[in-house]
C-alpha cells in the first residue's frame, strides 16, 4: 500500500507540473525514465485518482486525456483551511503549535518577548 | 441506601466544585503532566461515582455480603430474570447506570472514529502534495502561511510550512518541531480525546466542560517542557512571537490565545517544579480520587462480609471448635 501512496504521488506530481492535458501514455513515459513500471499500473493509479476527485478526464479514441481537477496550491490552501478550522473543536485530530490569536494578542506576546530575553540569554 | 446516597452527592459535588477547586493557584503550569492526571483522574472519579450508585441500589450490600460466588448468582439471577430484581427503585437505578455508560463509550467511540477518519484523510492529502524533509525530520508543505502541526497517530507526522520556514530560524523551527514531536511521542491526542467525548457524553457539566478546555492548554506547555530539554528556551519563546505575529488579518480572527501569553510567560521565566512533597500530595490526589468511589461502594460489601465471617469464627469458637 505504501508503494501505491507514492505512485499516487509521483503521479500527481508530475500532473500539476504539466500544466496541460496528458495520456497515461505520456505518464508511463515520463516515469519510465527513473523507474520500472506497468501501463497496467499507472492506468490504475490514475483511474483511482479520477475517483478520488483529484483528476478530471475526457475520452480521447480509446483512451482518456486526464487532467488535474485544482492546481497544488489551491489544494494546500484547501487543506490548511480545514487544519486551521478544526483547531477549536476538534482538539483530537491535529495537534497546533499556536492557536490562532487576535492581533492585540498577537502585539502583546512580541512586547513580552522584548521586554524578557536580556535576562533569560542563555 | 447510605452508599448510593453519598455517590450521587460526591458525583454531584465532584461535577460541580472539582474543577473550581483545580483551576486554584499555579501548581498545574509548574507540573503541567501531573494536572493533565488529575484532570482526567477526576473525571473517571465523577463518572464512576454516578454509574456506582446505581448499581449499589440494585445490588445490595447483604448480598454482596455472602461472597463473591453469591454475588455471581445474584447477578446471574438478575440478567436471566429482570422482574425478579427486588424493586422499581432498583431496576431505575441501574438503567440509569447503564444509560450513563452506554453514552460514554458512544461518545468515545464517535470521537476516535472521526478523529481517525479526518486523520487519514488529512495524511492521505499530505502525501501527495508535501515532501518530506529528512534533516528536519518533517513534511514540507509549501505555503506562504506560517504554521506547524502534528498529525497523531500510529504513524505520526509533523508538518510544517515553507512560510513557517522562512518566518523561522534554523534552531527556531528545530525547537518548533521538538514541540510537535512531544506532542506526537506522548500520545497527547487520547487524553484530548477521553476529555472530548466526555465533555460530549455531558454537556454542560462544569467539571467536562474544565476538563477538556485544561487539558487542551496543560498539552501544550508539557509539550513545552518536553522541547525545552533540548532546546534553548529562548528559541521556542521567539517562534511562538514569530509564528503569532507572522499572520495576516484573516487568519488572526476567532477564538483567543490566552495560552500562548502563558507559554511565553513560563518559557523565559521559568517557576520551580513543584517540590517532592507536592508531587507525592498531587498522587495520592489521583489514587484517591480513582479508588474513592469503588471503595464506598464496596465499602457495605466488605463490612458485611466481615461481619459473617467474624461471627463464624465467633461460632466457631463458641462451640468449642478451637479450644
Amino acid at each position: 500500500m505504501r508503494g501505491l501512496g507514492e505512485l499516487e504521488s509521483a503521479i500527481m506530481e508530475r500532473m500539476w507540473a504539466y500544466r496541460r492535458p496528458a495520456t497515461v501514455r505520456d505518464v508511463l513515459e515520463d516515469l519510465r525514465r527513473d523507474r520500472e513500471i506497468a501501463y497496467t499500473t499507472v492506468m490504475t493509479v490514475m483511474d483511482k485518482l479520477f475517483k478520488k476527485g483529484l483528476l478530471k478526464r475526457q475520452p480521447m479514441g480509446k483512451a482518456y486525456v486526464y487532467e488535474t481537477v485544482g492546481s497544488k496550491e489551491a489544494y494546500t490552501a484547501q487543506l490548511m483551511r480545514e487544519t486551521l478550522a478544526s483547531s477549536g473543536n476538534q482538539a483530537a485530530t491535529l495537534v497546533h503549535f499556536l492557536e490562532r490569536l487576535t492581533p492585540e494578542e498577537a502585539r502583546a506576546l512580541e512586547a513580552a518577548l522584548r521586554v524578557f530575553p536580556v535576562r533569560d540569554r542563555p | 441506601m447510605v452508599v448510593p446516597l453519598i455517590l450521587t452527592l460526591y458525583g454531584v459535588a465532584a461535577a460541580v466544585l472539582l474543577p473550581r477547586l483545580l483551576a486554584r493557584g499555579t501548581w498545574a503550569d509548574r507540573a503541567p503532566r501531573l494536572a493533565i492526571t488529575v484532570w482526567l483522574a477526576s473525571c473517571v472519579s465523577c463518572v464512576a461515582a454516578v454509574v456506582l450508585a446505581g448499581l449499589a441500589v440494585a445490588v445490595p450490600a447483604s448480598m454482596v455480603g455472602h461472597g463473591l460466588a453469591h454475588l455471581f448468582e445474584v447477578c446471574a439471577a438478575m440478567l436471566a430474570d429482570v422482574t425478579a430484581m427486588s424493586s422499581m427503585d432498583a431496576r431505575l437505578a441501574l438503567l440509569v447506570s447503564a444509560a450513563l455508560t452506554v453514552r460514554l463509550a458512544y461518545c468515545a467511540a464517535v470521537v476516535l472514529l472521526r478523529a481517525r477518519r479526518e486523520r487519514r484523510q488529512h495524511a492521505d492529502m499530505l502525501a501527495l502534495l508535501g515532501r518530506h524533509d529528512g534533516d528536519l525530520g518533517a513534511v514540507v508543505l509549501t505555503y506562504d502561511e506560517p504554521v506547524a502541526y502534528c498529525l497523531p497517530g500510529r504513524r505520526g507526522t509533523t508538518v510544517i510550512t515553507t512560510g513557517a520556514l522562512r518566518a523561522l530560524s534554523r534552531p527556531e523551527a528545530a525547537a518548533v518541531l521538538a514541540h510537535e514531536r512531544a506532542h506526537l511521542r506522548g500520545r497527547h491526542h487520547l487524553p484530548l480525546a477521553a476529555t472530548d467525548a466526555m465533555a460530549r457524553a455531558f454537556p454542560r457539566v462544569p467539571l467536562f466542560d474544565r476538563a477538556r478546555s485544561e487539558v487542551a492548554r496543560l498539552v501544550e506547555l508539557l509539550a513545552d517542557d518536553v522541547a525545552a530539554r533540548r532546546h534553548p528556551r529562548l528559541h521556542l519563546a521567539a517562534a511562538l512571537v514569530r509564528l503569532a505575529t507572522g499572520r495576516p488579518p484573516a487568519f488572526a480572527l476567532g477564538a483567543g490565545g490566552g495560552t500562548a501569553i502563558t507559554r511565553l510567560r513560563r518559557l523565559l521565566a521559568p517557576e520551580s517544579p513543584l517540590s517532592r512533597h507536592e508531587r507525592w500530595a498531587g498522587m495520592a490526589v489521583v489514587a484517591a480520587l480513582l479508588a474513592g468511589p469503588a471503595a464506598v461502594a464496596a465499602w457495605p460489601g466488605v463490612s458485611a462480609f466481615l461481619a459473617q465471617h467474624c461471627l463464624e469464627v465467633h461460632d466457631c469458637v463458641d462451640t468449642g471448635l478451637f479450644h
